[in-house]
């Protein structure tokens, strides 16, 4: 038990060193000459696309909103032209109904004795 | 903190020359935090890019110039954090395995048996890379700020908005999940070497 406890610690004593050691291997670089120029190079192309982005939603929704009026007016117009049916769906169905209950009236059988 | 919270407050505000400045005073150290991260020299001056790019876009949104350094280091750890996620995905039939000779050159440097030029620095940078990516993007990135960049628990709260405990929990297995792999390879390695 000792002996594995000692080697964990060992173990972690060593995975530590290798980190430090990674550290070294890996110091804070120079960046290159053209690091700014670059860096605002993509700022520069990024807000180019957004403004694209931007004129491209705002034609849209300003089609969105002419096909909606004109939408509007179409059925507005053919709406007073067709008469719509004034009953509701329930009521027509209620009706169908009703009719439909008289073929199932009872029938009424007389024996010959009743009929004398 | 590198530079004064005036000329945070004027880059904020849209002020280029100050976000030059800015830029200036902290790309050396976010480009060395980049290259313990993600381990590949030469894709670091990109990630570098893409997190000064997004520094741009998003200093309207810092609450205020004390927190700064927390900010740019979040921003660094995401930036980071999609870099490995897309080379993961780039490499996943690729086996991370550590070959035999890095981990025998892993164990040499953890016990400074050898003198550390450039090849050895490179193959030290490969056998923990290959170390690191036993673990998730998100590991990989918390366990090399901790053990590498030695931030204090601390300053991670301040970067991820965590707590110190959840952490720590977190951290303790990532570690435990490295070590594993450490000694379980440098066993294997140590059993290979000594049947011939």
């Amino acid at each position: 038990m000792d002996h594995q406890n000692h080697q964990m610690e060992s173990d972690d004593a060593r995975l530590d060193a290798l980190f430090e050691a990674y550290h070294d291997a890996c110091p804070d670089l120079e960046p290159g000459a053209d690091f700014m120029p670059r860096l605002w190079q993509r700022i520069e192309a990024r807000q180019g696309m957004s403004a694209v982005f931007g004129r491209l939603a705002r034609n849209l929704a300003t089609a969105a909103l002419a096909l909606s009026t004109l939408l509007g007016l179409a059925v507005s117009i053919s709406g007073s032209r067709v008469a719509l049916p004034s009953e509701s769906y329930v009521e027509v169905l209620a009706e169908e109904h009703n009719s439909a209950n008289l073929d199932f009236e009872p029938v009424r059988l007389t024996t010959a004795v009743e009929q004398r | 903190m590198l530079v004064d919270y005036e000329l945070i407050r004027r880059a904020r505000a849209g002020d280029g020359p100050a976000f030059n400045q800015l830029v200036t005073a902290y790309r050396k150290r976010i480009l060395g935090t980049i290259a313990r991260t993600i381990g590949r020299p030469e894709d670091v001056e990109d990630v570098g890019q893409e997190v000064f790019l997004r520094l741009y876009y998003s200093l309207d949104q810092l609450r205020s110039a004390e927190v700064f350094e927390p900010w740019l280091y979040r921003l660094t750890a995401n930036a980071a954090y999609d870099y490995l996620r897309k080379r993961r995905r780039r490499m996943e039939s690729r086996m991370a395995d550590l070959s035999e000779q890095q981990v025998l050159l892993a164990d040499a440097v953890a016990g400074e048996k050898i003198d550390r030029d450039e090849g050895q620095k490179k193959r030290i940078r490969e056998a923990v890379d290959a170390l690191l990516d036993r673990v998730s993007e998100e590991d990989r990135v918390l366990l090399t700020l901790k053990e590498v960049e030695g931030l204090s628990l601390k300053e991670l709260g301040q970067i991820y908005h965590v707590k110190e405990n959840a952490l720590k929990v977190r951290l303790f297995r990532a570690r435990q999940r490295v070590l594993k792999a450490f000694t379980g390879a440098r066993n294997k390695a140590v059993g290979v070497s000594s049947l011939r």
